[in-house]
């Protein structure tokens, strides 16, 4: 779903993790600049947009969020599909997240495309005291994995809007059509009044 | 990562409203509840979702529909002093007399190019209530579309005619004659001008010639208001299977089960006519989900979601928790031996309950398949050439008695290319459907079409794969089969409530869109909730997305 029109391409975006990790909230800090304390691990919204610019041309990112279905492991296909870069988050302070998102990343590699942008991310990286997952290791596993590593504060936004801009960089500049892709639906008045012979 | 056993329990205990199986019915009403603010729990025994109404990879499509053509007895367990009795859940067979022939290894080595619709064929008219619905659930965010490029009638020999489902397309028509023209155009105006009368009352200025079609009219078979337009016999077969898309023979009244009459006749064309050109980028009456209809229940378990419903996969429902002194249904017991409870519970089609009495028939009780003398006939094939040259999409139409004069029932067929994912690049995926009484009749029916659409290779010859580049030798158009699989379906159209909290959502219908299957689903969501609205029109759309998403 990465299509680019002139310099300016749009590109969806997943994020993937074990609960609690800080996924939303990394997107919340993205999108709207905030932080809640105590996130309820399911929100309400589960589709943001946001724009990235860069040196001379813009992405448009279409974040898709779990929505919770990544509890029971019930992600569904639709999830992945087309998907042109994906954050894998764990949380510094929780050994077992770490071990999660290696999962993750190989879910990624055998359902998603082989191009896809792979940005690792320990989040929480606030919690120094508590920190339980060494950033050498992670950065390791990255390395081998073909993935980018960040350490991440949604709480502080300590390096959060990096990510997204790096992803942005590495994205393939010129995306080949990997996936056919047709028209969105759209209702009503956001779309330019269908000339058609039919009644009103 | 499919270890059930690693999942951690499901909280909260109880819920509302507990729903087994991600069919697209299913699907639709577990949004539906959550978006009226219900609690919502999700299971499905499959690592995928889509149930009966499921897109698949080809290798697991053939083995779901294997899964699910032989009866599963009840496991049963010794109820616990929880003071529940346990009564087992089954799965009763769904499919049958499964037929899968493979002339070529190539579709099976490309396995997961496919995404095999296991109810097609089956497409989304543009102007239908279920494109209604998507917009107003929001679920249009999360899935993309392809026009239909065409649809054809075909007549006994595979000749595939243009279906004149517009003016314009009347205009171009080459095939028919001034008179037809002239005729159907009539015809057409006709209707329309009678639509507008009938919803005209304050709203637009009447036209002189707009008068309404008689009551008496409007209750007759539609073949004979056709015939009395003045329609040719081809025209009038046109507007009944191809437009109308009606399932029996209208016009042998021996065999004519289910009569279309007038009023329904002009409704189904009415829903034509206004699907063309409602989108800009769809010139047909038609669009297809990219991915497959397989979307369509994920993108309303993703709805669901969103609203706050718990989803799990691959977790088997194994009994149902009833009430010892009631007899109600107050909750299931899963496979994980956790016990749920939800005083609604509603249960996908191929989910057989035990009888909940002691005391009655210790068999599973069959208590939906009564009165059910219909199946449906299903076949997929897979070729490497297009059925109609330069045309990718395309809708296709046998009309009754076109095959053999015993064929009481159109078959309808729609070819995919991989322009819609779903399948590998240079093959094209082909379904067909027909009702009928039983196996046999049905299987007849459609390899009558099969053959007349496509060339089997010669037995034998099926190893050396040169099938395609035999085609042009011989001199025949027709594309060479790769694969093909014939299975006949069942269709559990009403459910009698034993259990008066329990409800069972429908098979996918023989009917080529979703219109019937969205009524049935939206009576069961006013059955469960009465008074709440299907739907409501969402305050504050999804963040960020109402704005932003605008191509």
């Amino acid at each position: 779903m990465a299509t680019s029109r002139n310099k300016n391409m749009n590109a969806k975006l997943v994020l993937l993790g074990d609960v609690g990790a800080g996924k939303s909230s990394l997107v919340l800090r993205f999108v709207k600049g905030q932080f809640i304390e105590f996130q309820e691990s399911t929100i309400g919204a589960a589709f943001f947009s946001q724009t990235v610019a860069l040196n001379d041309a813009t992405v448009k990112f279409e974040i898709w969020d779990t929505a919770g279905q990544e509890r029971y492991h019930s992600l569904a296909p639709m999830y992945y599909r087309g998907a042109a870069a994906a954050i894998i988050v764990y949380d510094i302070t929780n050994q077992e997240s770490f071990e999660r998102a290696k999962k993750w990343v190989q879910e990624l590699q055998a359902q998603g495309n082989s191009n896809m942008v792979m940005a690792l991310t320990g989040n929480k990286a606030d919690l120094l005291d508590a920190r339980k997952v060494a950033a050498e290791e992670a950065q390791t596993y990255a390395q081998e994995n073909g993935l980018f590593f960040m350490e991440t504060s949604a709480k502080t936004a300590a390096n959060v809007n990096d990510v997204f801009s790096e992803i942005a960089k590495r994205l393939p500049r010129l995306q080949p059509a990997q996936n056919p892709s047709g028209m969105v639906l759209m209702d009503g008045p956001a779309q330019t009044p269908a000339t058609a012979s039919c009644c009103s | 990562m499919d270890e059930t056993a690693s999942y951690p329990p499901i909280e909260p205990s109880n819920f509302d409203l507990i729903v087994v199986g991600t069919g697209l019915p299913e699907a639709i009403l577990a949004a539906a509840a959550s978006a009226a603010g219900k609690s919502v729990l999700h299971l499905d025994p499959n690592p995928s979702y889509g149930s009966h109404y499921a897109s698949l990879p080809l290798q697991e499509f053939t083995s779901y529909i294997e899964s699910q053509s032989s009866d599963s007895s009840p496991i049963s367990r010794p109820d616990t002093d929880s003071g529940y009795t346990r009564v087992g859940i089954a799965t009763r067979p769904m499919y049958s007399s499964v037929e899968i022939t493979s002339y070529s290894a190539e579709p099976l080595e490309q396995s997961r190019k496919f995404n095999i619709d296991l109810s097609g064929p089956r497409v989304l008219m543009c102007a239908d209530a279920m494109i209604d619905l998507i917009l107003k659930s929001e679920v249009n965010q999360y899935m993309e579309f392809k026009g239909i490029d065409g649809s054809f009638i075909s007549d006994g020999e595979g000749n595939l005619e243009n279906v004149p489902d517009s003016r314009s397309a009347i205009f171009k028509d080459r095939k028919l004659s001034f008179t037809e023209k002239n005729q159907l155009m009539r015809f057409f105006k006709l209707v329309q001008g009678h639509l507008e009368a009938a919803a005209g009352g304050g709203g637009g200025e009447q036209s002189s010639e707009s008068r309404s079609i008689s009551e008496q009219d409007l209750e007759s078979p539609f073949s004979e208001f056709l015939s009395k337009m003045g329609l040719s016999p081809k025209l009038k077969s046109i507007v009944l299977y191809a437009i109308a898309m009606a399932d029996y023979d209208q016009e042998n009244r021996d065999v004519g089960k289910s009569v279309l009459k007038t009023k329904d006749g002009i409704n189904r064309l009415a829903l034509y006519h206004s699907s063309v050109g409602r989108f800009p980028n769809a010139p047909g009456a038609m669009i297809y989900p990219i991915y497959g209809q397989g979307e369509l229940p994920q993108a309303f378990c993703r709805r669901a979601a969103v609203k706050g419903c718990i989803y799990v996969l691959r977790m088997p429902v194994n009994s149902l928790l009833m009430d010892k002194a009631s007899g109600s249904c107050k909750g299931v017991c899963l496979a994980s031996e956790q016990e749920l409870f939800s005083h609604k519970l509603i249960l996908a089609p191929s989910f057989a309950v035990q009888s909940p009495f002691p005391h009655s028939s210790p068999d599973t009780r069959d208590f939906r398949l009564r009165n059910t003398t219909e199946k449906l006939a299903r076949s997929i094939c897979i070729s490497k050439h297009s059925l109609k040259l330069d045309v990718a999409n395309c809708l296709i139409f046998f009309p009754p008695r076109s095959l053999f004069p015993e064929q009481v029932a159109a078959i309808h067929v729609l070819q995919l290319s991989s322009n819609v994912a779903v399948c590998p690049s240079g093959m094209f995926l082909t379904y067909l459907s027909a009702i009928c009484e039983d196996d046999d009749q049905g299987k007849k029916l459609l390899h009558a079409a099969i053959n007349v659409l496509f060339q089997a290779p010669v037995s034998g010859s099926s190893a050396n794969n040169n099938s395609a580049e035999n085609q042009s030798e011989t001199g025949d158009a027709r594309p060479a089969l790769l694969w093909s699989v014939l299975y006949t379906q069942e269709l559990a159209k009403q459910f009698q409530d034993v259990l008066d909290n329990i409800i069972c959502t429908p098979m996918p219908d023989g009917s080529p869109y979703y219109h019937d299957l969205l009524g049935a689903t939206e009576k069961i969501f006013q059955e469960l909730y009465s008074g709440e609205e299907f739907f409501p029109k969402s305050t504050s759309s999804e963040e960020g997305a109402g704005q932003e998403l605008e191509d």
